[in-house]
């Protein structure tokens, strides 16, 4: 990332290596810098979230930490109708990562695109793999489906951009309400069950009483449904099936002998290999949703073990503790919600 | 996959198009049950063979059944830019044939191209002596002749890689294998082939130095118990020794055939 001499990077390297590890900003190896989760930023989005890393929480200057501010990341999530293919189930996650020029003033465009696409296809490989499908994105089976655009943008980058991005992506996409449909089909009046029919006044009824279809043109196969129209309701609609499964990630910095987490920019360019890890935990059981080695050095199967063992234990920490904050900031936005509700009806 | 930019230089297919539809008996759903005549533990026959592009310093072809690629090397040559690197530069490049896939793949470059060059180079920069060339470029250009999944398209990609790396003579630290396996439930399975790998809970690619007992790239994508990775990683790590045999015999092989 950012060029670093020969000295700084041994500098930093012996520091982390020495007895107790020492760091620039004075954390222990396995402390994150703090955390801060926001969701429901974009008032557009079907669902967004704003992550930072390391961002000072009283403005700036307050007890600076480290001088570059912090890793900064939106997600957020576009819910678009998609025809659904002859053997495809319906469905799908598309990623997007976008970096800000800003946030890396050093790199050329075409490096950045680069960066871009890497970033995207980290986060593609792991999010729309098709075994974290939610199975609430099909509206009609077998016709239309949400096709679920999740984008991310980098604002600013000072270590750890993976860990952040995972962040903000599981954040959005706990948030995400997708929106309730109702099937709509054709009935031809009158011809269901003889002439006890009287042709009925309101040729366009739609169902109340449940998802089923009905209206026009009649037909007895309940997935014969040709298209939706969007349930008038109060809330926005329903979470996102495979709600406890969208994985964070965890980085784990090797040098030799140590490891540790939430990289600096700088301790980045000085550590020879990182490994990506990406753990969720649904129903307290931990699964690995994903692992990537990147960097120059290598590793071997000991140390691997040892690093997975701790990795998990890592990522349920952080786990639980947006678990926390994601429950109280939907419980901040529901108050919200309801008091801007009720507050419209009594006037 | 929206094409935002046209592709002007080219006669394009049409808009639409459809794979053709084979009447298979063994198709669809079954692909985790298919039915290829080797064990669970087993991969698929290698042929590799360095040496086969003639103007490059060095190249392979491997084919793996279904999965075909040639890779070329050219280097170390100059860098191109201006800026001075102490270390040499590693750049791989991964081109899929318009006719690779059942789907036909356009000739632009696309996003698929480059996670697969990512995972080859992550496999094999760190065998790669690169503080023995200052100022130049290695250059790795893979080109996939027939694809049969993505997971055994890097692993061949890998073995090739490097086998060109070699033929070439530049030095490394040692030869790099690189296997995979796919995981569903407690079963495992090396080596998946693409309807296996697409009906698996989740895949491991591994490569590493066996020469050096060294992991150079671990690669898991679906879902997986941290265990079970664990286990495939280990049984990779086991195949990948005799896909090393596979790569010398055939390096030695070419240089007693040329003198």
């Amino acid at each position: 990332m950012t060029g670093l001499s020969k000295v700084e990077i041994s500098y930093i390297r012996s520091s982390l290596l020495s007895d107790p590890p020492l760091r620039a900003d004075g954390r222990a190896p396995e402390d994150f810098r703090p955390i801060a989760v926001e969701t429901g930023v974009a008032p557009l989005a079907n669902g967004s979230a704003r992550v930072s890393i390391g961002q000072p929480r009283a403005g700036r200057g307050h007890e600076a930490e480290g001088a570059g501010g912090g890793t900064e990341v939106v997600a957020a999530v576009k819910l678009e109708v998609d025809g659904v293919g002859d053997d495809e189930e319906g469905g799908k996650v598309i990623c997007s990562v976008s970096c800000s020029p800003a946030a890396y003033p050093h790199l050329s465009s075409p490096a950045l695109d680069d960066l871009q696409s890497d970033l995207t296809s980290l986060l593609g490989s792991v999010l729309s793999h098709p075994s974290l499908c939610p199975q609430n994105l099909v509206i009609v089976p077998g016709q239309k489906a949400w096709a679920l655009r999740l984008d991310t943008i980098v604002f600013a980058d000072a270590g750890n951009v993976v860990d952040c991005l995972m962040l903000a992506c599981r954040a959005a996409l706990v948030d995400t309400r997708v929106p309730s449909t109702r099937s709509v089909e054709y009935r031809a009046p009158g011809r269901q069950s003889g002439t006890l029919n009287e042709v009925p006044d309101d040729l366009m009824d739609v169902d109340q009483s449940r998802n089923g279809p009905s209206s026009m043109l009649e037909t007895r196969d309940p997935s014969s449904a040709v298209d939706f129209e969007l349930a008038d309701y109060w809330d926005e609609g329903k979470v996102l099936e495979s709600r406890d499964s969208w994985p964070v990630c965890v980085t784990l910095n090797m040098l030799p002998t140590i490891h540790f987490l939430d990289a600096t920019s700088q301790e980045e360019t000085a550590v020879p290999l990182r490994l990506h890890t990406m753990f969720s935990f649904p129903g307290g059981k931990p699964t690995s949703h994903g692992m990537r080695m990147a960097g120059a050095g290598t590793s071997d199967m000991t140390q691997i073990g040892l690093l997975l063992k701790h990795a998990e234990k890592y990522a349920r920490n952080m786990w639980i503790g947006l678990e926390a904050k994601l429950a109280e900031e939907e419980a901040r936005r529901s108050v919200k919600a309801r008091e801007k509700f009720y507050g419209g009806r009594r006037r | 996959m929206a094409q935002s930019t046209f592709d002007r230089r080219r006669v394009n297919g049409p808009e639409e198009s459809f794979s053709p539809v084979f009447d298979e008996e063994d198709d669809a759903e079954l692909g985790w049950t298919v039915k290829h005549g080797r064990g669970l533990a087993d991969i698929r026959p290698i042929f590799l063979q360095p040496g086969l592009v003639s103007q490059a310093n060095g190249s392979a072809y491997i084919e793996t059944e279904k999965t075909k690629l040639a890779c070329a090397v050219y280097g170390p040559r100059q860098s191109k830019t201006t800026t001075y690197s102490e270390r040499g530069r590693l750049n791989v490049e991964v081109k899929f044939a318009p006719f690779s896939c059942v789907r036909r793949r356009s000739p632009l470059r696309d996003a698929e191209d480059r996670a697969v060059a990512i995972a080859v180079y992550q496999s094999i920069v760190s065998s790669i002596c690169l503080e023995l060339f200052p100022k130049s470029t290695i250059d790795v250009f893979i080109v996939v002749i027939e694809n049969d999944g993505i997971e055994g398209c890097i692993a061949s990609g890998s073995i090739a890689a490097s086998t060109a790396l070699a033929d070439a003579g530049i030095e490394m630290l040692g030869l790099v294998a690189s296997c995979s396996a796919g995981v569903r439930g407690d079963e495992i399975r090396l080596d998946p082939v693409e309807k296996e790998a697409a009906a698996a809970d989740g895949t491991v690619i591994l490569a590493c130095m066996p020469a050096l007992s060294s992991i150079t790239n671990v690669y898991q994508s679906g879902r997986v118990s941290v265990q079970g990775a664990l286990k495939c990683m280990e049984l990779c790590q086991d195949r990948c020794i005799d896909v090393h045999a596979v790569m010398a015999q055939s390096l030695l092989s070419s240089r007693t055939s040329t003198g």
